[in-house]
């Protein structure tokens, strides 16, 4: 049977989307260009991995850039000061955010309502405190320096077009384990968790046991991007992992739109363009500074909640319907797929 | 005789200082149709979520199928057939009408396997023919009898052998809540469905049940066969409006 609706098109967007990333580095004119596109891809991870939460779960975290500092600094610590390779420290960049959104998850009582949101907040402000007053492990407020370069097979990733291959090699295997989640039965019940977790509960899904999951896979994510961050930059500081971060992240999934993958990446590449250009602007007016970035940022999520609140993307999405068959999951779903069809290739 | 399939025994529950329900006890026989009647906030949505799992009960005993599931989750209550279909419909709004069937075959889609539960959809389709020609539509954007069908189709997808059905007329217009609860009706004669049945429209209930109760303050004050509270003149001074 003819697969239909989210499923075909997702696929297809996705391997526009690769093709895309596979030349973009061959458009850019410049290297901090290249660098500003490895960034998207590091938010990129982050973003999903949030956009699962969001739109997927129902749950709101405002402490990913804490998942996110503890995969840098986890990394950092263990190859910087204890020699350990960094392929190998990447487990525990990704284990030890799941580990503490495992913790997180189950003492929130099943994170119903709003008790995740509060929960994170305030883990991203210990994380943020710890980063900085723990200075024996962390080096403090002025930095973690000297964190080996990645390499494989005596290959060296160094910021440039190797790296920015690297990281969008994550966020792609990021974004398609993303789409497989959603399209899985799994994905059906989350999807059901958003729409009413009463409905949910009475046909018989374990809503706890998914919204923790999905919780889990997005602090896994945010591990990775951090893990990747760390070794693209050499030195971090925790002033990249505090709560602006986490609102930072949020504002790129209210932005793209929750509802689907691709608008947590939309978010996160339109915001990495948005800060590239007032960065930008802000060397040549004196007014415009990182703050003026804050506030612009803080803008964009009223002006959106309020005019957009399913985001830019399925808006957009909407609009390019009859010319391009390229859409989230708000469009009708291709749910008999699900029941006659196969589930994924 | 008939066997009970549900008994409530002495259950109370409350919200914080409030005593939604108090020493409670009714029974539901295999084959019934039984209406709970009473004034909002008597305590029968709390009772229901109760009985499926979506709330835990202070004292007193649920027993389904001479088995307490007082302490049972609700996905496992799921997996016995006893199935809620929650007040205001619930239906899962971004998703097709397709998608919340299959989620009403959630528990046992592992088990059956896609073309088993595409054939349930099939003979859902033969009861709720409207659902067949919306199949591919968002079921938020269904007609509020038809979002209706659907909740009470995606509790059939289940395979239930108790169905507790909380206001399923709310807010719809005579017609349909007289379309809706034939199809209720028909549930329990074609499929053998029990229904435990709450339902403001106490007039039109009661003239599908067999049994009935009146709810107050948490307790049962009135219960009997549905044509004696029909013609009861307590009862119709009371819901249907009507002075003796």
């Amino acid at each position: 049977m003819k697969r239909k609706g989210i499923q075909q098109m997702s696929w297809k967007g996705l391997a526009a989307f690769t093709v895309l990333i596979l030349i973009l580095p061959f458009l850019l004119s410049t290297s901090l260009m290249i660098t500003k596109a490895t960034f998207a891809g590091i938010y990129t991870i982050v973003a999903v991995g949030l956009g699962l939460l969001m739109g997927f779960a129902g749950q709101i975290s405002l402490g990913q850039a804490a998942f996110y500092g503890v995969g840098a600094y986890s990394t950092a610590i263990l190859t910087a000061t204890f020699g350990i390779s960094p392929w190998l420290s990447l487990l525990i960049a990704i284990t030890a955010p799941a580990l503490i959104a495992y913790i997180l998850g189950h003492t929130m009582a099943r994170l119903h309502g709003y008790y995740l949101a509060m929960a994170t907040l305030a883990f991203g402000i210990v994380i943020h405190v710890l980063l900085v007053e723990w200075k024996g492990f962390t080096k403090g407020a002025s930095g973690f320096y000297g964190i080996p370069k990645l390499e494989l097979f005596g290959f060296t990733f160094t910021q440039g077009i190797s790296y920015y291959y690297l990281v969008w090699a994550f966020a792609l295997l990021v974004i398609i384990l993303s789409l497989n989640i959603i399209h899985s039965r799994i994905g059906r019940a989350l999807r059901s968790i958003h729409d009413s977790e009463v409905a949910s509960s009475s046909m018989g899904v374990d809503t706890g046991r998914y919204k923790m999951q999905v919780f889990i896979i997005s602090a896994m994510f945010a591990g990775i991007a951090g893990w990747l961050f760390a070794h693209m930059s050499y030195s971090i500081s925790p002033g990249s992992f505090g709560l602006d971060g986490s609102i930072l992240f949020l504002t790129m999934v209210v932005l793209g739109g929750s509802t689907s993958v691709w608008g947590a990446v939309f978010g996160a590449l339109l915001i990495t363009a948005i800060s590239s250009f007032v960065q930008a602007l802000g060397s040549k007016i004196s007014f415009i500074t990182s703050d003026f970035e804050h506030v612009l940022y803080g803008l964009i999520l009223m002006l959106v909640v309020i005019f957009l609140p399913q985001g830019l993307f399925p808006a957009i999405a909407a609009k390019l319907k009859p010319f391009l068959e390229f859409t989230g999951r708000k469009k009708k779903s291709g749910s008999i797929t699900a029941v006659k069809g196969d589930q994924r290739a | 005789m008939n066997l009970p399939i549900l008994e409530i025994k002495g259950v109370s529950f409350s919200y914080g200082p409030i005593q939604a329900l108090d020493d409670l006890h009714l029974h539901v026989d295999h084959g019934e149709i039984v209406a709970l009647l009473g004034a909002n906030g008597a305590g029968k949505t709390t009772l229901l979520k109760n009985i499926a799992g979506l709330l835990q009960s202070d004292s007193g005993e649920i027993l389904y199928r001479n088995r307490n599931i007082e302490r049972m989750e609700a996905e496992k209550i799921v997996q016995d057939k006893l199935i809620l279909v929650p007040e205001h419909r619930q239906v899962f709004g971004t998703m097709s009408v397709l998608d919340n069937l299959s989620l009403g075959a959630y528990h046992h889609y592992k088990k059956t396997g896609k073309k088993e539960v595409a054939r349930e959809i099939d003979k859902v389709f033969t009861l709720f023919p409207i659902l067949e020609e919306r199949k591919e539509q968002l079921a938020g954007t269904l007609s509020g009898g038809q979002q209706q069908m659907l909740a009470i189709a995606r509790a059939i997808m289940a395979k239930p052998d108790l169905l507790l059905l909380d206001e399923p007329s709310l807010g719809l217009a005579p017609l349909i809540v007289k379309e809706v609860l034939n199809y209720v009706k028909q549930l329990r004669d074609e499929l053998g469905v029990t229904i435990l049945l709450i339902e403001q429209n106490v007039s039109a209930s009661l003239k599908i049940a067999d049994r009935g109760y009146v709810m107050s303050h948490g307790s049962i004050v009135k219960e009997g066969r549905a044509e004696d509270l029909l013609h009861n003149p307590e009862v119709k001074e009371v819901f249907l409006g009507h002075t003796v």
